[in-house]
């Protein structure tokens, strides 16, 4: 039997550039605030998934130690590449839908390795496939990335201006969002101006590294109704990859993963893209938020750069986009805050940057050959 | 050029070094359905065929896409471009590697190239490209 899902509570830690705290702190504090929104406390929870598999995080057994949860009827640590924000959210959901738990909380805290530099977490002599990649001067996801984006400007005319608009808008909207580590706005100048990673990617281009932790409590519908918040529904948690899951072996380079993930979302929920009162879209790279929104289907393939040029994605557009900021203003947690942010739109309780009206919203998450998305409905 | 990485052939890809040092590029070919399988893979992706051998490619291919990369990772001092090269042999074959003869700014997407090898340590000669 299935039951309706519903997320009853968000929460956040403190979220800075190079916090003097522990990962683990982090997650309690995110954890904590999650449950007191709901009018929860550790003692309900028997549900819990998080991502802890950059090493940069903490596992379930950590939480519930610390929280003094009496017992989980349903964990899971996720590893590997996935959509690492959203993929926990997505397990639980559907954890508690088939009834394998009733309270479920899911988590994803980053705490930055600052000894570490990026991209080379390799010996001398790289094994795998990376040993094609890291002799050749190419080991980060940026460049990876960046050469999906180099083909989708290639085949379809995406400018330069048109992924500066995306980080001047997402700014913008951050500019409202009190939680966001960056707050001052920028113009197209400053996009320019900034330096340059790995063409076509400027640093404006790629997410604020930041420390910090997002958490979200899902339960029943049923029980979320008599809980502190308003209920935000889960109509849909979908995952996707495709043939040929490679950095560069993909079959195109122009289209991601999201595609075959919005055939699962639009098809397993039977709503379509016009449905939409806002996307709060994975940004670890200005292009993937772009390609997106070609993927859903809420403009058509290769308009995506005249598309958020236009103002289409901004508040007060026609599909208000990563209202508080993304991960290109208001930090790198992996698409967590993207859920957050969703749920609280959908709730009326975002103040100057609120989506008018907002009922229906899509989070996604992941780049490149993963994907996941969920569907989130307010006003039930 | 002595912090670059290196590759750690194992018993799927030692074929492709040990014929790198030969300077001659081979790719794992299905024996069954003829498809080309790169990264080396134990089975074909298209017939799941195991049948698998190296042979030897033309090395002429385009430039599928590139990134000029402007901060240092090692061995490499920016700015320098990082190319995926489209074989000639097959539709989406594909391989990372450098342009060796062109100025970074100016590799551009179609760009004819064909292969060439150079040696970065006593046994690892690495699969490059120049402009043909």
């Amino acid at each position: 039997m299935m039951r309706d899902v519903a997320i009853c509570g968000t929460g956040y830690s403190a979220i800075g550039r190079a916090l003097d705290t522990t990962v683990g702190a982090l997650t309690l504090d995110a954890c904590k605030a999650a449950l007191n929104e709901a009018g929860l406390t550790p003692k309900d929870v028997d549900g819990m998934a998080t991502y802890p598999a950059a090493g940069d995080s903490v596992p379930c057994f950590y939480v519930v130690e610390s929280l003094g949860i009496p017992r989980l009827d349903w964990f899971e640590d996720l590893f590997g590449w996935m959509p690492a924000g959203i993929t926990p959210v997505i397990a639980a959901a559907h954890a508690v839908a088939r009834g394998a738990c009733d309270v479920a909380i899911t988590f994803r805290s980053v705490k930055r390795n600052r000894e570490r530099p990026p991209g080379i977490g390799y010996g001398f002599r790289v094994p795998g496939d990376m040993q094609f990649r890291a002799p050749f001067g190419d080991p980060m996801t940026s460049q990876w990335l960046a050469m999906w984006a180099r083909r989708h400007m290639h085949t379809y005319g995406t400018t330069e201006e048109q992924l500066g608009s995306i980080a001047v808008t997402f700014r913008h909207h951050a500019t409202m969002n009190p939680d966001a580590p960056l707050r001052v706005p920028i113009t197209l100048d400053d996009y320019f101006a900034s330096r340059i990673v790995t063409t076509p990617f400027r640093l404006l281009d790629c997410d604020f590294p930041v420390d910090g932790a997002g958490a979200v409590v899902i339960t029943t519908l049923e029980r979320a109704r008599d809980l502190k918040t308003k209920p935000v529904k889960v109509l849909a948690g979908e995952f996707a990859t495709g043939p040929r899951p490679d950095w560069d072996q993909w079959e195109d380079l122009t289209f991601m993963a999201s595609k075959y993930c919005a055939e699962n979302l639009w098809r397993r929920s039977g709503l379509k893209p016009d449905d939409l009162d806002l996307a709060e879209l994975y940004d670890g790279f200005s292009w993937l938020a772009l390609c997106w929104l070609e993927d859903l289907g809420i403009c058509p393939k290769g308009e995506g750069g005249p598309f958020i040029a236009d103002g289409n994605v901004a508040i007060g557009g026609t599909i208000p986009a990563n209202t508080h900021g993304g991960s290109l203003s208001g930090g790198r947690l992996h698409a967590i805050s993207h859920v957050i942010e969703c749920a609280r739109q959908l709730r009326g309780e975002c103040g100057d940057r609120q989506v008018k009206d907002a009922r229906l919203g899509v989070v996604t998450a992941g780049g490149g050959l993963m994907a996941g998305a969920l569907l989130l409905e307010g006003n039930v | 050029m002595s912090d670059r990485p290196l590759p750690l052939p194992d018993p799927e890809t030692a074929f492709f070094w040990e014929a790198t040092a030969r300077r001659q590029l081979e790719i794992l070919r299905c024996q069954t359905c003829k498809t080309w399988v790169h990264y080396p893979k134990p089975s074909c992706w298209n017939c799941s065929s195991g049948d698998l051998k190296p042979e030897q490619v033309s090395g002429r291919g385009t430039v599928y896409s590139y990134t000029v990369t402007h901060q240092d990772v090692p061995g490499y001092t920016a700015p320098f471009a990082v190319v995926i090269v489209e074989l000639e042999e097959q539709a989406g074959l594909r391989m990372v590697s450098n342009v060796v003869d062109v100025p970074p700014e100016d590799v551009r997407i179609g760009m004819p190239v064909e292969v060439t090898f150079q040696p970065v340590a006593e046994d690892v000669w690495l699969p490059l490209f120049k402009k043909r």
